[in-house]
Formats: C-alpha cells, sequence, structure tokens
C-alpha cells in the first residue's frame, strides 16, 4: 500500500474520531422535550434515594436519574442533582438502578446511563437529558417548572 | 444486589489515571495501524506482536483492575505528582469494563489476521484508536457507555 494511501486512511479515522468527539461533546447533557407527557410511578419504578424507596414526587420537580453499576458519570450527576435538591425544597432528585431492570431501560428507551427524566408537580415527564447535565441546563429546567 | 443509589459502590479513582492510559493506547494504535499497513512483513509481523501485547495489557486491566494495569503505575509515577487533587472521584468499575471492550476488539482484530483477514489488525488497530480519543481527549468513555446497550441486547448477561 503506498504511503499517501496509509496517510488518507489515517487521516480519515483521525477525523471520524474527532468528529463523533465533538457530535457527543454537544449533545450530551442537554434537554430535550418529551411531548408524550407521560405518567411515571415512582413506586413502580423503585425508584430510590439513598437507598430508600420513594413514591411521592418533589413539590415542583422530580428528577428521575436511571443509573447502572457501571456508569462513569452516574455517581457526579448524582451529587450534582443532590445538590440541586439541597438548594430548593420543591425539588426532588431520585435515582432507579436499571442494571437488572432491563424491562425499565426497554419501556423507557435507556441506552445510556445517566438518563435523567424531568418530571412536573403531578408527575408527568417533561424533558428527558442523556448523560451528565449542563448546569445550565438544570437552571432552565428548573426555571420552566417555575421553581427559580 | 449492589447498587449505584444505595452508597455500596467500591472506592473511588482518580479519573484522570484511565484517561492517560487511554492517551498511551491510543499513540500505541497508531503504531500498529501504520506496522500493520506496511509491506515489509517483518513490520506487519511487529504489528500483529503488539496488538497481543495490547490485548494483554487490556486482559490485566480487565481481570485484575485498572489499579493493577501498567499504564496505572506510570501513571501514578509520572503524571499524578505534576497534577493537583482530582476534583471528584470516579467509580473503578467502568473503565474496568472498558478494558474488557479493548480486550475484546483486540482479539477480534488478533483472530481475524490469524485467519488470514489481510487487515484484521489496522480495523482493530483503528476501532482502538476512535474509542482511545474519545476518552483521552473528550473523557468519553464509549466503552463504559455501551454497557447498557450490550446488557439489553442481551450480549452480556446479569452480574
Amino acid at each position: 500500500m503506498p504511503f499517501e494511501t496509509k496517510l488518507a486512511l489515517f487521516a480519515a479515522v483521525v477525523l471520524l474520531s474527532v468528529f463523533a468527539g465533538f457530535i457527543w461533546k454537544t449533545r450530551t447533557g442537554r434537554a430535550n422535550l418529551v411531548k408524550s407527557g407521560e405518567l411515571v410511578d415512582l413506586s413502580k419504578l423503585e425508584a430510590t434515594k439513598n437507598g430508600a424507596k420513594v413514591s411521592k414526587y418533589g413539590r415542583k420537580v422530580t428528577f428521575v436519574q436511571f443509573s447502572t453499576e457501571v456508569c462513569s458519570q452516574c455517581r457526579q450527576t448524582a451529587r450534582l442533582l443532590g445538590e440541586v435538591e439541597a438548594r430548593h425544597k420543591d425539588v426532588l432528585h431520585v435515582e432507579v438502578d436499571v442494571t437488572n431492570r432491563l424491562d425499565l431501560a426497554a419501556h423507557f428507551k435507556v441506552l445510556q446511563t445517566p438518563t435523567t427524566l424531568v418530571l412536573d408537580s403531578t408527575g408527568r415527564v417533561k424533558s428527558r437529558i442523556g448523560g451528565a447535565p449542563k448546569p445550565n441546563v438544570i437552571a432552565h429546567e428548573l426555571e420552566k417548572l417555575e421553581v427559580i | 444486589m449492589s447498587s449505584t443509589a444505595n452508597g455500596t459502590t467500591p472506592a473511588g479513582i482518580d479519573p484522570r489515571g484511565p484517561r492517560f492510559g487511554a492517551g498511551v493506547t491510543n499513540v500505541l494504535s497508531v503504531v500498529i495501524f501504520f506496522l500493520a499497513l506496511d509491506s515489509d512483513r517483518i513490520n506487519q509481523s511487529a504489528a500483529y506482536l503488539l496488538l497481543v501485547l495490547a490485548a494483554v495489557l487490556f486482559a490485566v486491566g480487565a481481570f485484575f483492575g485498572t489499579g493493577a494495569h501498567p499504564y496505572s503505575w506510570l501513571y501514578k509515577k509520572l503524571v499524578r505528582p505534576r497534577l493537583g487533587a482530582p476534583k471528584e472521584l470516579e467509580d473503578p468499575r467502568p473503565p474496568q469494563f472498558a478494558q474488557a471492550v479493548g480486550l475484546f476488539v483486540a482479539s477480534v482484530g488478533i483472530v481475524l489476521q490469524a485467519v488470514g483477514v489481510q487487515y484484521g489488525v489496522a480495523i482493530a488497530a483503528a476501532a482502538l484508536f476512535a474509542a482511545s480519543t474519545l476518552q483521552a481527549y473528550f473523557a468519553y468513555c464509549l466503552g463504559c457507555q455501551i454497557y447498557l446497550a450490550l446488557k439489553r441486547a442481551g450480549i452480556i448477561r446479569a452480574s
């Protein structure tokens, strides 16, 4: 194989990798509107907060974070949303471990963890965040649901 | 059932360690890629052996944890002392899983080449380059991220 061909192949691999990296960087952690407005039953999800089961929604907002045992950004996401919860009394953050609940992962079409659903006061899904949420994204969600 | 939600997770590691390791893998995969595409038989053999070496290193990380990995030792000795404390610690299980994914990719390349696929090693090197680029420069662990997708597809079983 001539050297130029090898270089061109390598350049293609580099471009694809870097392109994929930038695509991921721009898309991850953003909130997407959910039109279905599905009602989420926290007790059916076996949602937990610090290991204890939770069934009641937050007064204005509930963040439902889907996690797995193998998840590089679930910890930092839980910490970020936990801090938001601590600052605003109308906010609840719960976690759902889908490692062994693939039925839930399939139902909510969760392909990556963390995936976070933003519920309103009545438990209906308003938006969905794939990956570790960017802080300004969380602030915007709180504004939309009139927490701040 | 151990869970990310109930606080039974293992002690955290410095997330820059796996990223440093991915950087080394990144460079290694470039070397393998060019050697594999060389017309010289000796260079092709060298590429094959380097991919076997990469597979062995992945196996160490996959079976004994990233803490046992030689790159982790390099990081602690050479890089970590020059950096400040990490902002946040990371769960050690995702990078360990990613090592297993790396082992799988390297093994596929080795087997393809062994059964006569001309560019088996080069294809594996390109895949490893892409994944290690995302991990090292974008802090995106592709190997970790596909865990749930693989589980849902039934490719890996319940833990």
